[in-house]
């Protein structure tokens, strides 16, 4: 037998009322998100300091990351279609803080970072930038290049014109007085030259004058070049000194130019396979900037 | 018999693979940048998971590969063997190992942040041997077989050290396939008590053999419900088919027996006893089979092998089963079930993290091939790079707060930029210079720039000749235009118009310096190119631009004379216009211009012309880039001289997208 404050209840329900409206509206419109919400993952994670991996195809990108992932030996590879990373644990205080086989390494505090590979060929360039626009904690980038290669123009041209664009993607970066802290401070890069196992590789000083010598002609024909469809010639005037790498009107380019925008650049040497230096100063530069 | 068969990443890591003669890196190199980036394969889409045999393969001059790939794991399958072989078998080897990976291993691939795959036991490669043999012999063309008679002598002589020592009747040197079993072998496996007379062997068997039975029809039971089972070689009439393959059992045996030191390690996942009796009847096959024809001895001849067989086909039949059971689940569903199905995929519709089924995608899609069609993109064009997204999309799950739409937007923009972005990015001035400046640490001498234009009739050859001139000499190059247009008549005096212009400009402006040379009309095309291009080197000029006369693309006579055109102008760039307007048949254009210039020289760009006049509507260039995987470099603008642009790959996805 229901009571009669049931009643009243059941009927002030059933009466128009603007509270009860809104109750049921948020409702049935928060409800699912918030449900949703609960439902999807609502496990907080941790971003990792990032490294990535750039450079044309086939100079060794993924054999690296596969080198220091393994600790001994590089996998085999082929060409890459997708970016990729590892966790690995970099460490500047303990015993083997110089290595890259530190997998046992007990002794002082190691950082977790992820290194990310990335695709090198042409047609998946800007699958390579957007996981680098992509990055949170983008703490340092590996351009790498093929020494043995580099002296040769059918090699060089493209090669630096991909370090044009990664140069100047940072320079942009760090210029962009608009953008939030996170995402301005400076990124340093390495210009990892790699495979000098081979008898044909450059010196590094070489691969650094060769690529600083052919930024110079890329960025004087850049700058004389028909401008992209889509963009206007209003627009023409304020992009100018935007698209100028390095020092404004500077004849030549030089990796120092860079630092005005505190970006460091560094070329090591090394090789992942056959008998060279190693990978071992390229690890060290990257364990030095997490 | 094959040269190599690998696993490998979509992200570029070698997973497993078998190499039995070493192939260049460069030729799997080629085939993934051929067939998974540049799509030069046709115009089908990629197929996940598609068997082999449907995937097209892929050749070069002496290699044939036959390939799998499976999408949602980002792996690829790839077995290489030389062309002249016809091996009919691997489409089956490649299928089959796809299916053992992925259901051993496929969860491993789905770990982020790491490229290591445990094989743990290692058993894998035993499964492709299996797989491999099983394949070869039955497709009857296996050229190795071991003679028996050999056979015999090989069994009289030294029972127990041949198998290792033999691989398929070539002789495999120990530190391959041994090497890595024996090594991982703990000293205290029962492979230490192995015996090591025949006579201690014979016994062992006759222990052993009602164990084995045992085991075996527990097994049986355990297999009974798997259908590719039964279909194989229970039944007497597998027993019989057997039979006349007899002469390839020693094979069968010897890799039993390799097999056994490996199987021993794996005492977590087989007991010992099981283990030491496969290797006894493993052995007593090898003897028993000189003299018996027995029905019983047979089967414990086979015993070991089967053992091994019955592994794999249990993983195939299971993942088969498995497979049929998830399709049947998929269609099935009660009255309540779809209906809860339903609601909960209006509410993921809204909120994100669905996973797309094909009805969802398929009506979706639809309206995307609407979308593009409206933009002007080709029928052809458009159905592909929706098959495209369609393949990609099947089974993934929406992000939060992103509807079907939103999804398929973002993977049409991804297609779209892949399919335009160009393989090597193109700096006109910069190449000219390495021609024109060569460097000095290079031998070459300089020569002038070539560039010469082709398209059908009235599509602004002349015009865009004229623009590109205009920029060269804003850049103070020193052009020769050719006027190669020796059979409209009026052409060459057209062109005399322009280069008048351009002087008169140049001039004003301080630039660089045009001349044309024409030789009237009449003339063979090809022999004035050839000589403007030898005046040019002489007298110093940096760059020649050649007109051409516009030919229909069905006009046989005319297109034929391209190829002579393009051997004695031998241009740096042959660049196609065509024009961004509506009801042009350009994609049967495209397609027979790039064709046009022989086997070894196809077009290296478009110029669309008049892309002012379309609006949003620049659909055209993607059929024609679709049509031949030659990329578009430049865009016309405009009526002025200045009106001429980089393509920006952006910019063309931006206006195929946007909405109107
Ligand atoms: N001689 C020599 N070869 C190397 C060295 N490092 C890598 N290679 C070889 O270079 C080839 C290409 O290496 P990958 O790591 O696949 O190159 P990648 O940069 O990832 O190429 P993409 O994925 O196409 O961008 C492999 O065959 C490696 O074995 C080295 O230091 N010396
Ligand atoms: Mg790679």
């Amino acid at each position: 037998m229901p009571s009669p404050t049931f009643w009243s209840l059941v009927e002030s329900s059933l009466t128009p009322s603007y509270t009860l409206a809104i109750i049921a509206i948020v409702l049935v419109l928060g409800g699912p998100i918030i449900l949703h919400l609960i439902l999807s993952n609502s496990t907080s994670y941790i971003i990792h300091p990032q490294v990535v991996l750039v450079g044309p195809d086939g100079v060794g990108k993924t054999s690296l990351m596969t080198l220091f992932e393994r600790g001994d030996s590089p996998s085999q590879t082929h060409t890459s279609q997708k970016s990729h990373s590892v966790e690995l644990n970099a460490s500047t205080d303990s015993s083997s803080k110089y290595s890259y086989k530190n997998h046992e390494d007990t002794t002082g505090t190691h950082t977790k970072f992820l290194l990310i590979d990335t695709p090198g060929h042409g047609k998946l360039r800007n699958v390579a930038m957007e996981r680098l626009i992509r990055c949170e904690r983008l703490k340092a980038i590996v351009f790498m290049v093929d020494a043995a290669a580099l002296g040769e123009p059918e090699s060089l041209a493209p090669t630096a014109s991909y370090l044009y664009d990664i140069l100047l993607f940072l320079q942009k970066r760090a210029s962009d007085k608009s953008n939030n802290k996170k995402n301005n401070t400076p990124v340093p890069v390495l210009i990892a030259a790699n495979k000098v196992d081979l008898f044909t590789a450059l010196p590094s000083t070489l691969v650094k004058t060769n690529l600083e010598a052919e930024l110079s002609r890329i960025r004087s024909s850049r700058s004389k070049g028909l401008l992209d469809s889509g963009v206007g010639i209003d627009d023409v005037g304020s992009e100018e000194q935007d698209a100028w790498l390095g020092e404004y009107g500077s004849e030549k380019f030089s990796f120092k130019q860079m630092q005005e925008f505190e970006i460091d650049v560094d070329v090591l040497p090394g090789n992942i396979t056959g008998d060279g230096p190693g990978a071992e100063k390229w690890w060290w530069w990257i364990a030095q900037r997490i | 018999m094959l040269d190599s068969f690998e696993i490998i990443t979509t992200t570029g890591v070698v997973v497993w693979s078998r190499t039995y003669a070493p192939i260049k890196p460069s030729i799997v190199n080629n085939f993934i940048a051929d067939t998974f980036i540049e799509e030069k394969s046709g115009s089908t889409a990629i197929q996940d998971s598609q068997s082999a045999s449907v995937n097209p393969p892929y050749k070069n001059d002496q290699h044939t590969l036959k390939w799998t790939i499976v999408k949602e794991l980002g792996v690829i399958f790839v077995a290489v063997y030389r062309s002249l072989l016809h091996l009919s078998w691997v489409d089956k080897l490649v299928d089959n190992i796809r299916t053992i990976f992925v259901s051993l291993y496929g969860d491993q691939l789905k770990k982020p942040h790491t490229t290591l795959v445990e094989f743990g036991t290692n058993k894998f490669d035993e499964y492709f041997d299996q797989q491999l043999h099983e394949l070869d012999k039955a497709s009857g063309i296996d050229a190795s077989g071991v003679p028996e008679i050999q056979l015999n002598s090989n069994l009289n002589d030294e029972p127990l050290s041949a198998p290792s020592l033999t691989y398929r009747g070539r002789n495999i040197s120990q530190g391959g396939l041994d090497a890595t079993s024996n090594g991982s072998s703990p000293p205290d496996t029962p492979s230490a008590s192995r015996p090591s007379t025949p006579s201690n062997n014979n016994l062992l068997v006759a222990k052993a053999s009602p164990a084995a039975r045992l085991s075996r029809r527990a097994r049986k039971k355990n297999n009974a419900n798997a259908p590719l089972l039964s279909s194989g070689d229970e039944g007497p009439g597998g027993r019989s088919k057997k039979a006349p393959k007899k002469g390839r059992k020693w094979d069968q045996d010897g890799l039993a027996d390799e097999e056994d030191d490996v199987q021993l390690d794996y005492s977590a996942q087989t007991n010992p006893l099981s283990d030491s009796e496969a290797e006894a009847t493993g052995r007593s096959s090898a003897l028993e089979h000189v003299d018996s024809s027995t029905w019983g001895s047979t089967t414990k001849g086979k015993f070991v092998l089967k053992d091994l067989g019955d592994e794999v086909h249990d993983i195939l039949a299971s993942a088969e089963a498995s497979q049929a059971a998830s399709s049947k689940n998929g269609s099935k569903g009660g009255l309540i079930g779809s209906g809860i199905n339903a609601v909960s995929g209006l509410f993921r519709n809204v909120v994100g993290g669905k996973t797309l089924t094909k009805e969802d995608l398929d009506k979706a899609m639809k309206g995307m091939e609407e979308h593009l069609l409206k933009k002007n993109v080709a029928r052809e064009a458009a159905v592909r790079l929706c098959e495209g997204v369609e393949k990609e999309l099947l089974g993934v799950k929406t992000g939060s707060f992103e509807s079907i739409n939103a999804r398929i937007q973002t993977a049409m923009e991804a297609s779209l930029t892949k399919m335009l972005t160009p393989t090597s990015s193109m700096d006109l001035l910069r190449e000219i210079d390495a021609v024109t400046a060569p460097p000095v640490t290079s031998l070459r001498t300089r020569r002038p720039y070539v560039i010469s234009i082709v398209g059908v009739n009235g599509v602004g050859k002349s015009t865009n000749l004229s623009k590109i001139c205009f920029f060269l000499l804003q850049n103070k190059y020193k052009v020769l235009i050719a006027a190669g247009d020796t059979f409209r008549s009026g052409a060459v005096e057209q062109l005399a118009v322009h280069v008048r212009n351009l002087k008169e400009l140049a001039a004003r402006e301080g630039g660089g310096e045009v001349d044309i040379y024409q030789k009237g009309y009449g003339k063979d095309a090809a022999a004035v190119a050839k000589d403007a291009v030898a005046h040019a080197a002489h007298t110093g000029y940096d760059v020649v631009l050649i007109d051409t006369a516009g030919r229909r693309h069905n006009d046989q006579r005319l297109m034929s004379s391209l190829e002579k055109f393009a051997k004695f102008a031998q241009p740096d760039k042959i660049l196609m216009v065509g024009e961004a307007l509506v009801g042009t048949d350009s994609v049967a254009q495209a397609r027979n211009f790039n064709a046009a210039f022989g086997s070894v020289r196809t077009l290296d760009g478009f110029i669309i012309s008049k892309c002012d006049t379309v609006g949003d509507m620049v659909g055209t260039l993607v059929s024609l880039v679709h049509a031949t995987n030659v990329p578009v470099l430049f865009v016309g603008v405009g009526q002025h001289y200045s009106d001429l642009r980089n393509f920006s790959v952006k910019w063309a996805v931006e206006k195929l997208l946007s909405s109107t």
